[in-house]
């Protein structure tokens, strides 16, 4: 396992993954972060994916992957009712302009 | 083009793509994955993809032409007018939505995304066998018990 | 390849609470309230009976994903207690015309199943699944003060760094995959071993582990990934405060305590010092900052931190001891501070800010939650001052107290290898961290308050009494745990 690993896999999940990142930390726009991390989880998917292609079993990348989908869809719905439940008090969801927690 | 596909080859990446395809299209291969070796796919398996893609774009194509072309036009200022219920339009497009949309939305997005776990199920049907049977009744069970709780909280009561 | 559904039978707890979680979502639908708080107690203690029949035995279930052995079963059985002591400090919740105490008490016992998949897994599948049931459920917990804007704030704010942390937990779980070709902690284990000692590259590896690690001390809040923990405590309804900062907490270090000793002790010269050095920075901003807080809730916030900063210490000093040594660590801190959150609820509930200070609607629910509010507390509610003073006096580390052997415990298993540098510090801290704790203390006996008489339901009293007990109990009797693991 691993020598003969195929790294531009592993550049492609690589770079998704830090675009992602990249929009979660530079971006302030609630929903835009939101798809960040989606994006984030994508790049895992798309790893998860790829390494199965050397793994003896075969399959448990691949599963691993379905749960990743599932997880997200469920996370992506609490994600869409906590920002309208804060759009409804404040009518904005820029985080930088939610600051009743600091002191 | 030649050369960017033996790019695209070099690089590996058909691999990767050939792993997604093999995954989620065509639950066939996706079978024969348990037995079958990486590297002996042919180009020519993949046609049967080819023919459902382009059965699916055509049937896309035909119904926009086919919806466009063959029914009567009758032109008028009040009938291209984007509204024509005789009120005059005001106020933004972007008006708010009722709730319920929203919550309908959320509802499809959790119950669609739950068959992804059927796919699996499907294909290993035979070898998984009753005890399989069982265990997805049970899941396909713990999901209707969330959706009658969805029906009698009455999200989907539309009055 | 047979299936072994059989097994499922012997899974009870999970089993349990996934379907008494169900139930009570469809008891919320009777108009009576009355029944629910009894039936979720219910559950509970069930579940709890049910996690010790396996005692002494060691069994690996569905196809190798959970393990039940005896060190789970007690980290089970502290998450259990103290969700069961939560549950029983709710009773205002039926009184609350926009509270929904079934769907909370069905959330509550859902994340309780992610916990115990946390505290048992065997493979990562379980594990990702473990943190995604327990997070999502308190996301949903943190905002379910919906009149309140902090609520909801910060339920966006811990949502949107718990999702990231879950994205670099996930990308280490696909390196590790990449590397290992094996999500099954012992398979992991065993590349380790094999691979340092074969030599060759092992970055792939090594990314993998970093990254996992960052992803479970995001969810434990130690620092430096901890600025989202002050925010999400302080702005979460303090029920529910209590219950992420003990039984989260519990399940996450359980999580580390076995991925650490299973998967990674073959290369424990390699992440050892920056553990240590992730604890160091723990206990300095979590102590340090605690020290200048108005706010009791907010300093309970920095003190959570600061004990992860300590049961991080039991993780560093990786040995068989440290085992009982977090087990008994997550027990005491979890019975002080549910203790220390039930005196604070029906301490603030009795002083609800005017709303027309901060003259806005939003701010109505808020209630008073600052260390003056405990003023003169002690004079008209015996009981209440001495279960805080205990639990404060745990918390600290003051001997006869839980929290002293709890703190011995994790300190001579870290000295046993040699970290004495960490030693110091850790110590240094508990001694800031007297400070803090006594500050509630002098307020509550010391200084003059217009307090009244505070009405406690006689199922609350127990409660207290009992975690009050216990913390003396087991400052006398520390040696509960010893042998049983």
């Amino acid at each position: 396992m691993n020598p003969s690993l195929s790294y531009s896999l592993l550049f492609v999940a690589a770079a998704l993954f830090s675009i992602g990142l990249a929009v979660v930390i530079t971006k302030r726009h609630a929903v835009v972060v939101l798809m960040g991390i989606e994006l984030m989880l994508n790049a895992v998917n798309l790893n998860l994916v790829a390494f199965s292609q050397y793994d003896p079993s075969r399959l448990q990348g691949q599963v691993f992957s379905l749960f990743v989908m599932i997880v997200a869809a469920a996370e992506a719905a609490v994600a869409l009712a906590l920002i309208i439940q804060v759009y409804r008090h404040v009518k904005t969801v820029v985080l930088d302009e939610l600051t009743d927690l600091k002191q | 083009m030649e050369g960017f596909f033996m790019a695209f080859y070099r690089m590996g990446w058909h691999r990767t793509a050939a792993n997604y395809v093999r995954f989620i299209a065509n639950l066939r291969s996706f079978l024969s994955l348990l037995s079958m070796n990486t590297a002996s796919y042919l180009p020519s398996d993949y046609i049967p993809i080819f023919i459902q893609l382009s059965l699916a774009l055509g049937f896309i194509v035909v119904t926009m032409l086919v919806t466009h072309n063959i029914g009567p036009k009758r032109h008028s200022v009040k009938k291209d007018d984007p509204f024509e219920c005789g009120i005059p339009t005001q106020g933004d497009a972007r008006a708010p939505i009722s709730i319920k949309y929203f919550l309908v939305a959320i509802l499809f997005v959790l119950f669609d995304v739950e068959v992804i776990f059927m796919y699996p199920w499907a294909v290993n049907f035979m070898q998984l066998g009753q005890e399989g049977f069982i265990q997805m009744v049970l899941f396909m069970g713990l999901l209707l018990a969330g959706f009658y709780y969805v029906i009698r909280k009455g999200v989907l009561k539309w009055e | 390849m047979t299936f072994q559904t059989y097994d499922c039978l012997q899974m009870l707890p999970i089993i349990l609470l996934s379907l008494s979680g169900i139930a009570l979502l469809f008891l919320g639908f009777q108009k009576s309230r009355a029944l629910l708080l009894p039936a979720t107690l219910l559950f509970l203690v069930i579940a709890f009976v049910a996690n010790f029949l396996d005692w002494g035995k060691t069994y690996m279930y569905f196809r190798d994903m959970l393990l039940v052995n005896n060190l789970a079963m007690i980290f089970t059985g502290v998450v259990l207690l103290s969700t069961f002591m939560v549950v029983s400090l709710s009773g205002s919740l039926a009184d609350d015309e926009d509270a929904q105490p079934a769907e909370y008490y069905a959330i509550l016992l859902f994340s309780l199943v992610g916990a115990i998949m946390m505290i048992g897994f065997e493979n990562l599948i379980m594990l990702f699944v473990g943190v995604e049931i327990l997070s999502v459920a308190m996301y949903i917990l943190t905002g379910s003060d919906k009149r309140n804007l902090r609520s909801n704030e910060a339920a966006l704010k811990y949502f949107l760094m718990g999702a990231f942390a879950t994205g670099i937990l996930l990308f280490g779980i696909a390196l590790l995959y990449g590397a290992t070709g094996s999500f099954v902690l012992s398979g992991i284990g065993n590349y380790a071993h094999s691979a340092t000692n074969a030599g060759g590259s092992m970055l792939l590896f090594y990314v993998g582990m970093f990254m996992l690690l960052i992803g479970m001390l995001f969810k434990v809040s130690a620092a430096p990934f901890h600025f989202w923990t002050p925010d999400v405590y302080d702005g979460a309804p303090s029920l529910f405060t209590a219950y992420m900062s003990t039984v989260v907490k519990t399940a996450g270090f359980a999580a580390l305590l076995r991925i650490l000793s299973v998967s990674f002790s073959g290369v424990y010269d390699f992440w050892w010092v920056a553990m240590a050095v992730v604890t160091v920075l723990t206990l300095l901003i979590g102590n340090i900052t605690a020290v200048y807080q108005a706010s009791f809730k907010r300093m309970m916030a920095y003190s959570s931190i600061s004990h992860a900063g300590y049961l991080l210490i039991g993780l560093v000093g990786l040995s068989q001891a440290s085992k009982p040594a977090i087990a008994f660590y997550s027990l005491a801190y979890s019975l002080s501070t549910i203790a220390a959150f039930g005196v604070l609820m029906l301490v603030a509930r009795n002083r609800p800010l005017n709303a027309a200070v901060f003259g806005d609607q939003t701010t109505l629910a808020r209630t008073d939650e600052h260390y003056d509010a405990f003023n003169g507390l002690a004079r008209k509610n015996p009981l209440l001052g001495f279960v805080m003073a205990v639990s404060m006096l745990s918390l600290a580390g003051i001997p006869l107290t839980a929290g002293f052997w709890g703190k011995f415990m994790v300190f001579s298993a870290a000295a046993d290898r040699g970290a004495v540098w960490l030693l110091v510090v850790a110590v240094l801290m508990s001694a800031v961290g007297i400070y803090y704790y006594f500050r509630v203390v002098i307020a509550m006996y010391f200084r003059e308050g217009q307090t009244d008489t505070i009405r406690v339901a006689p199922f609350y009293r127990i409660v207290l009494i009992a975690a009050t007990v216990l913390t003396l109990a087991l400052g006398l009797l520390p040696n509960l745990f010893q042998g049983l693991i």
